[in-house]
């Protein structure tokens, strides 16, 4: 990351009064737009989120935190494979595994370029995670139905950690 | 000469390299319409297909697949290459996909159709050069044959022809 | 004569995305290069040059703005038409790539057909040099 960005100030995602409206927008666009598939808010049932393939992306800037992003097992082939344009069965294990980070990058980039347009922004390489359940306060989640699984979805800010040495 | 009306039905799909002719295809609501012209050899195709996936009823796509997108539009790609069609100079347009209540009740079948021809699509090579689809307008498209030129009719508006916007999004333009 | 086309993007996926847009573009497509971040883009480059250059921002080592920086600071890399193909779509990053010499910036989510008319756009200019 880049030591000449801002130190940012803490702040909440619920303290973002459009975030949650912005999150189900970009998700649905980003899912249509480059997966071909729809998306639609649906309730938190999180039975499956223990067998999911889940991604964690970080973001510093303006803003630092973290975005969390959970697909279900069943979901993923059908996901890999529309974006690839691949039948499902020619899929490797990589390849589901990058279409999973890469979509976790792509909707944390969209999601916070939405929310906040006029910040600075730069984010970690995405990487493939177990999921975890943060704290409700301050984080924002949501869960999404696809015709074939789940996805969820997590935000959180986090306090910034001191500018590092350059990657 | 005269030119003649090939009407395509619901869950219907026509092929034809007759320059004479008009591929022609009413009343899409949430159905979507496939549109493909081989600019060289002139074979021209319309499916109307009402449903994405077969899996709901197999039986049916076995019967029809032109009601269902994943067997609809492969077997209409199969159509247009045996009448002398080449795959990849296709010209392919959509129409339809609007979002209306159909009569299960199941909602956003149209954005579901519409999404279900991109995915296919993709996976088959053929990017899409023109799309007037969403709303919640019925549409009527027509496919000249001789031209490859294609209009869409809004609702009870003007028809207007389908062509490519340089601006991203596909748009009807007006004639 | 084909285009030389180099992608540079971390993602492996994203670059297969890519790649299948130009075949399908109608582009004549020579030679598709990859890179994983700037600094092997400009190992590439080194090597030999190519009529486009497609580069995300987010990358491990160097960045693409760094590596646009790099590029416009070369009398002949600075010839090369570069567009960014990013999911960071803040107003300020956009400008500042821009200003550095980037000729498109697409941001993600894109459809192909956005990607295809981006890159005629591009191409389609007229002073593009081939490799």
């Amino acid at each position: 990351m880049h030591p000449e960005l801002e130190t940012p100030e803490p702040q909440s995602m619920d303290q973002e009064p459009a975030a949650s409206e912005t999150i189900q927008q970009v998700a649905a666009e980003v899912l249509e737009t480059m997966f071909f598939t729809a998306a639609e808010v649906a309730s938190c049932e999180h039975g499956w989120l223990s067998g999911a393939s889940c991604a964690r992306i970080r973001f510093e800037g303006s803003r630092c935190g973290e975005m969390l992003l959970g697909v279900s097992v069943q979901a993923v082939d059908p996901i890999a494979a529309s974006f690839l344009g691949l039948d499902p069965m020619a899929l490797t294990d990589a390849q589901r595994g990058q279409v999973i980070q890469e979509l976790s990058n792509i909707l944390c980039g969209a999601t916070l370029s939405n929310l906040w347009p006029e910040s600075k922004l730069a984010l970690s390489s995405p990487e493939l995670a177990a999921w975890q359940e943060w704290p409700a306060s301050g984080a924002l989640h949501r869960c999404f139905a696809i015709s074939e699984g789940m996805l969820a979805i997590s935000v959180r800010l986090i306090p910034a950690t001191p500018p590092a040495a350059s990657r | 000469m005269a030119v003649s009306s090939l009407v395509v039905g619901i869950s219907d799909c026509k092929v034809t390299r007759d320059a004479n002719s008009v591929l022609v295809t009413y009343a899409l609501g949430s159905c979507i319409a496939v549109a493909m012209h081989d600019p060289v050899s002139k074979v021209s195709g319309l499916l109307h297909y009402m449903l994405p996936e077969s899996a709901i009823d197999s039986k049916k796509a076995a019967q029809n697949p032109f009601m269902f997108a994943d067997t609809g539009i492969p077997s209409m790609l199969d159509a247009l290459k045996a009448a002398g069609g080449d795959g990849k100079r296709m010209i392919v347009r959509l129409a339809g996909g609007a979002q209306v209540l159909d009569s299960q009740g199941v909602f956003q079948i149209g954005k579901r159709n519409y999404l279900a021809a991109r995915r296919i699509l993709w996976k088959a090579g053929i990017l899409i050069a023109g799309e007037a689809v969403g709303g919640d307008v019925s549409r009527t498209t027509r496919l000249e044959v001789s031209t490859g030129r294609q209009w869409v009719r809004e609702g009870g508006g003007v028809e207007r022809e389908l062509v490519r916007n340089s601006k991203g999004p596909k748009r009807t333009e007006q004639a | 004569m084909p285009y030389s086309v180099l992608i540079v993007d971390d993602s492996p996926v994203m670059r297969s995305f890519i790649k299948r847009v130009l075949g399908l573009s109608g582009f004549e497509v020579g030679e598709c290069r990859e890179a994983g971040n700037g600094e092997e883009a400009l190992r590439q480059l080194s090597a030999q040059r190519v009529d486009i250059i497609l580069t995300d921002i987010n990358m491990p080592g160097m960045n693409g703005e760094e590596l646009l920086r790099r590029l416009c600071a070369d009398g002949v890399l600075k010839t090369i038409p570069t567009v960014v193909i990013s999911t960071d779509a803040t107003n300020e990053r956009m400008v500042r790539m821009i200003e550095l010499g980037a000729r498109g910036y697409l941001s993600k989510p894109f459809t192909p057909e956005t990607l295809r008319e981006e890159l005629e756009r591009v191409l389609g200019a007229g002073d593009a040099s081939r490799a």
